[in-house]
């Protein structure tokens, strides 16, 4: 018969040391923070919730705020989301009713933010967009109200290996068949001629949407005769050679690792690069407008970049937050923005200034005043439309698919 | 099937079955068998660590590098600069999970399995059905719940969320174990007049001992690997856990793959130190009871 | 540890006999309500943390859950339409098709690798210990990482695999892994499978541990194979841990997310989309909070299934050792 010998009566301690390890549990609660609960009538911090992650945004933006906080006279608590993360966040936070006092929103998404009713109206309030870019002002507006406000925007455009293109002999394309003809040229050994992104993601598609308007097709079909041609032009690219098949798993930021590594003779990507192409040394590239069908199409890019919001709360924090824009909006604190973070001032007198001064910027600034925003054909029905679109992207480079077959699908998939 | 009676119930042991008279050859032979089967396995893991030491132009080349010759130290001083407050962070939080899933798990497993209690098999289902919940739906409901409580950035709500992850697994694996534990522990114990609560703690508890740890090491696995819940449940940076800490240095450092396999590797090595030492415990703990005489 | 047998009853009497020896019982209050209360704490956080979240997600199903509800808490109740929207949905079936055959794949071969490697374990030889402890270490590593090294690994030009692949002439062309709509799924499987074997390896090692030598003896003794000692005696008894194992791995598999999002995404084109993946994609992509639901009520449904089944089986196990 087994008895409860001497030795194991020290394990009656046990409860004993659970007692102390749960009360030093509650204890670190105790540790816990809200940062900025709803506050009382002296505002001294406000919450703001981004989702840059890389160099040099993720760096730049809390100087700026910070600049503009003590400016205010608030502090500003700075909060950054993996953005995948992104939109669960906000949601969370509207359920809980405490959506951040300021948030940087991806335009496409503003439709959505915006119909829920917690966002504070800009134009109300006082802000004025005057000198902005119409299409910028567009993407930040809900039922005639202004919502969001971006202090710089970006775009697309064609980077060139300015060596490789000399050594070939050639010039940097301007229509889609001297694109074709230069990307088949330059493919030689491990080097592709052209690199974009077609990954099942928002990316896919924005890098598609500048082939996919110039040559006249629209979101509401997806499954145009024009659609088709643009999404013939990626598949040729990809069939030729000329571009890699692996470009269904490249992003924005793998093409650039790929340019910048000589791989490629050609990519699309946006002003948002330049800080790091700068930065390799022996890169000698330049950089045009993306060509177009033929010489005389022009060339519609779609809007990048995230807007300023402010979400509802009290009176006297949206105050305070509504003015923290409008510094973050002046023309100068835009102009210092855009030049640290690679963006395109969204004031349109800052942005013809930076063009001269700065020649790399030129074809964006040139592309920005004809740009679209993603959200103007379908509002808050964007989200679903462009997967649809990424996928039929998919379908036809991966999956064999014609693209009429895919896009004929994908219009079925956006309609259902 | 039953077995002889002199058959000796499962006692922990560690793969000694008496071999020792195989001769030197055999063995030789088993261990190159097995380092091929390791460099198979975690060949991956060779390249992670390749890669944490490559320069970034070696690591987007079309021919492969397989030895970094050219190695840089920058990814790891990346890391440990970045990193530490995170690791600390996570360290906190999957101890706390631990405990809260024993306090939880272990009773639960001694009433199902030994003391027959009233509706444990409502609590096993509702467990196993419990762990197909989405994250992201667990996460919502913790979200508003540990605002309402103003416990964001606390790591009290890291604890109690991550247990979520644990408590479900632990109970299977407890009471799985508790069921091969002979009956007449308990009885005797009970006989000489002990309750229930002190039978489970000075008696059953000792007997499980492996079982206990098995179940602390996997939950602190679980624990530690989380993602969704750190990333909900906290909006600083410095109070979030080691998983997010990486994402976002991955986002940071895009085009610095070094220092992101360099993250990969120093976020593994407390699990896997962890792992090593109790790995003893844990073959014993998940065995011992799963078979019965 | 022995046990001195002298007064224990009949242990394996089937039925009620709780193995009291007679003559000892002692009054007691209605002791299996004594018994409740160890598990108390398990109800309570049962329902505090996973009873909520499930109803919650119940009850989306049957919404009309949008961005604006979130914020407004309004969500008109549309009966069965989500269901019937995602089962009409031409992704749904596809998808099915490749979470069944996902989770197949996974668990065929992360449970015969694991118990191969658990057999081979068991042999003893210097390094034994520290060569299986090492093989955890693909299930220790952040999937955020190993997801990474993977996608790079299978990268169509550069990735190493493929050239192994055609330096060892078992491929005339480089394999496109995750860049065609017939491999990706193979792809992430094996991912799966790789992150998965280490789980397998450690439970069914334990459970190998628990046999005790001398049943082997006696069979070897008997004129048994290896072979026949494998099929008569090592898997049956073995029968609980695969059990455990299992309804573990399919439940992990099912709710495999991060893994397939780091390397495909469910891409390209939706072809290595598990239900899981879909609907989070319905749920955060579309913006259809109502439809993402309902495809994770059904994973739910599913889930549901196989707990019947793992119960029913332990319940057998209960019987037989009682």
């Amino acid at each position: 018969m087994i008895r409860t010998s001497p030795q194991r009566r020290g394990r009656s301690v046990r409860p004993a040391a659970l007692a102390l390890a749960a009360a030093s549990l509650l204890a670190l609660a105790a540790c816990g923070t809200s940062a900025g609960g709803g506050g009382g009538t002296a505002v001294d911090s406000l919450t703001e919730t981004d989702y840059y992650d890389a160099a040099p945004q993720n760096t730049e933006l809390p100087k700026v705020l910070d600049e503009c906080g003590a400016q205010v006279g608030v502090k500003i608590v700075h909060q950054q989301v993996p953005r995948a993360q992104f939109m669960p966040k906000l949601l969370q936070e509207a359920s809980s009713r405490t959506l951040p006092d300021l948030a940087l929103i991806d335009n496409p998404d503003l439709q959505q933010l915006a119909a829920t009713g917690g966002l504070v109206s800009l134009s109300q309030a006082g802000l004025s967009t005057q000198g902005l870019y119409p299409s910028i002002v567009a993407a930040g507006s809900y039922q005639g109200q202004t919502y969001g406000i971006a202090p710089g925007v970006n775009g697309l455009a064609l980077f060139y290996n300015k060596d490789m293109f000399t050594a070939a002999g050639l010039t940097a394309p301007t229509t889609w068949d001297e694109l074709t003809a230069d990307a088949k040229a330059l493919t030689k050994g491990s080097r592709y001629g052209i690199a974009f992104s077609a990954v099942g993601t928002e990316e896919g598609s924005f890098q598609f949407e500048p082939f996919f308007w110039t040559a006249g097709a629209d979101l509401k079909n997806l499954a145009s005769p024009q659609a088709v041609k643009a999404l013939t032009l990626w598949k040729t690219l990809v069939d030729e050679g000329s571009a890699s098949k692996s470009v269904v798993t490249w992003t924005q930021a793998d093409i650039n690792d790929q340019f910048a590594a000589g791989n490629v003779a050609m990519m699309v990507n946006g002003p948002w690069q330049l800080p790091t192409l700068d930065a390799k040394t022996g890169l000698n590239f330049g950089i045009v407008p993306i060509p177009v069908p033929s010489a005389s199409a022009k060339p519609v890019t779609p809007l990048g970049g995230e807007v300023w919001t402010v979400g509802h709360s009290n009176s006297a924090r949206e105050q305070k937050a509504v003015a923290v824009v409008k510094c973050l909006l002046s023309s100068d604190r835009s102009l210092e923005w855009s030049k640290d973070a690679g963006y395109i001032p969204s004031n349109q007198a800052a942005a013809a200034q930076l063009a001269t001064s700065d020649a790399q910027l030129s074809a964006f600034v040139a592309e920005v005043g004809t740009a679209q925003a993603r959200t103007t054909e379908l509002g808050t029905g964007y989200p679903k439309v462009s997967e649809a679109l990424w996928n039929a992207i998919q379908a036809t480079l991966a999956g064999g698919k014609s693209p009429q077959a895919a896009l004929a699908q994908a219009q079925a998939q956006a309609t259902s | 099937m039953t077995l002889s009676p002199t058959a000796r119930p499962a006692a922990p042991r560690d793969g000694d079955h008496g071999r020792s008279r195989r001769p030197r050859a055999r063995r030789a032979v088993n261990t190159t068998i097995g380092l091929l089967i390791l460099a198979v396995m975690l060949f991956p893991l060779y390249w992670m660590v390749n890669a944490s030491f490559l320069r970034p132009q070696d690591l987007v080349s079309r021919t492969p590098t397989w030895f970094p010759i050219h190695g840089t130290l920058a990814g790891y001083r990346n890391v440990f600069a970045s990193q530490g407050g995170h690791l600390l962070v996570s360290l906190v939080v999957s101890l706390g999970a631990v405990a809260v899933t024993l306090l939880v798990a272990a009773p639960a497993a001694y009433g199902m399995a030994k003391l027959r209690a009233p509706s444990r098999r409502a609590l096993l289902f509702t467990l196993l059905i419990a762990q197909m919940i989405p994250g992201i739906v667990m996460a919502n409901s913790l979200y508003i719940a540990a605002d309402d409580l103003r416990l964001i950035n606390s790591p009290l709500a890291l604890i109690l969320a991550d247990s979520t992850l644990c408590v479900p697994f632990a109970t299977l694996i407890l009471q799985s174990f508790l069921r091969g534990v002979p009956d007449e522990l308990g009885e005797a114990a009970a006989i000489d007049g002990a309750s229930r609560l002190r039978t489970f703690v000075s008696v059953i508890l000792p007997v499980s001992r492996n079982a206990v740890i098995t179940a602390a090491l996997f939950s602190f696995l679980f624990a530690w690997a989380d993602f969704l819940f750190g990333v909900t449940l906290t909006t600083q940076d410095d109070r979030a856990p080691v998983t997010v800490g990486i994402y976002r240095f991955i986002g940071a450092h895009l085009t610095d793959w070094n220092s992101v396999m360099a993250t990969g590797v120093v976020a593994s090595i407390p699990a896997a130190v962890l792992l090593v030492v109790a790995q003893r415990h844990v073959a014993a703990g998940i065995g011992s009871g799963a078979v019965k005489d | 540890m022995t046990v001195s047998r002298k007064d224990a009853p009949a242990h394996d009497a089937a039925g009620a006999s709780t193995g009291r020896a007679p003559g000892s019982r002692r009054p007691r209050i209605a002791p299996r309500w004594s018994a409740l209360a160890f598990l108390l704490p398990a109800w309570v956080y049962v329902l505090c943390f996973y009873v909520y979240p499930l109803l919650t997600n119940v009850r989306m199903g049957f919404q009309d859950y949008t961005v604006s509800s979130f914020y407004t808490g309004a969500a008109p109740y549309v009966g069965l339409a989500n269901y019937r929207a995602v089962l009409h949905s031409s992704v749904f079936w596809p998808t099915v098709v490749n979470t069944v055959l996902f989770t197949v794949g996974s668990l065929v071969f992360q449970f015969s690798i694991g118990l191969a490697l658990a057999l081979f374990f068991r042999r003893v030889f210097p390094l034994g210990g520290v060569l299986r402890s090492l093989l955890l270490v693909p299930w220790l590593l952040p999937l955020v990482v190993s997801g990474t090294v993977w996608r790079w690994m299978f990268d169509n030009d550069s990735g190493v695999l493929n050239q192994v692949l055609l330096h060892l002439h078992l491929i005339g062309q480089p394999v496109p892994w995750l860049v065609s709509t017939n491999t990706s799924l193979i792809a992430v499987t094996l991912v799966n499978i790789w992150v998965g074997i280490p789980f397998n390896m450690v439970i069914l090692y334990g459970g190998l541990q628990a046999i005790p030598e001398q049943v082997f003896e006696a069979a070897a003794i008997d004129g048994a194979t290896g072979w026949q000692r494998f099929t008569r005696i090592t898997l049956p008894l073995l029968r609980p841990v695969t059990l455990v194992v299992l309804t573990l791995g399919l439940i992990y598999t099912l709710k495999a997310f991060d893994l397939i999002m780091i390397v495909t995404q469910g891409g390209p084109a939706q072809s290595s989309q598990t239900l899981t993946t879909y609907a989070y994609d319905l749920s955060f992509q579309e913006l259809t909070f109502g439809r993402g639901a309902a495809v994770g009520n059904i994973l739910i449904l599913v889930a549901i299934l196989f707990a019947f089944v793992y119960l029913r089986a332990n319940r057998e196990q209960e019987g037989r050792l009682r």
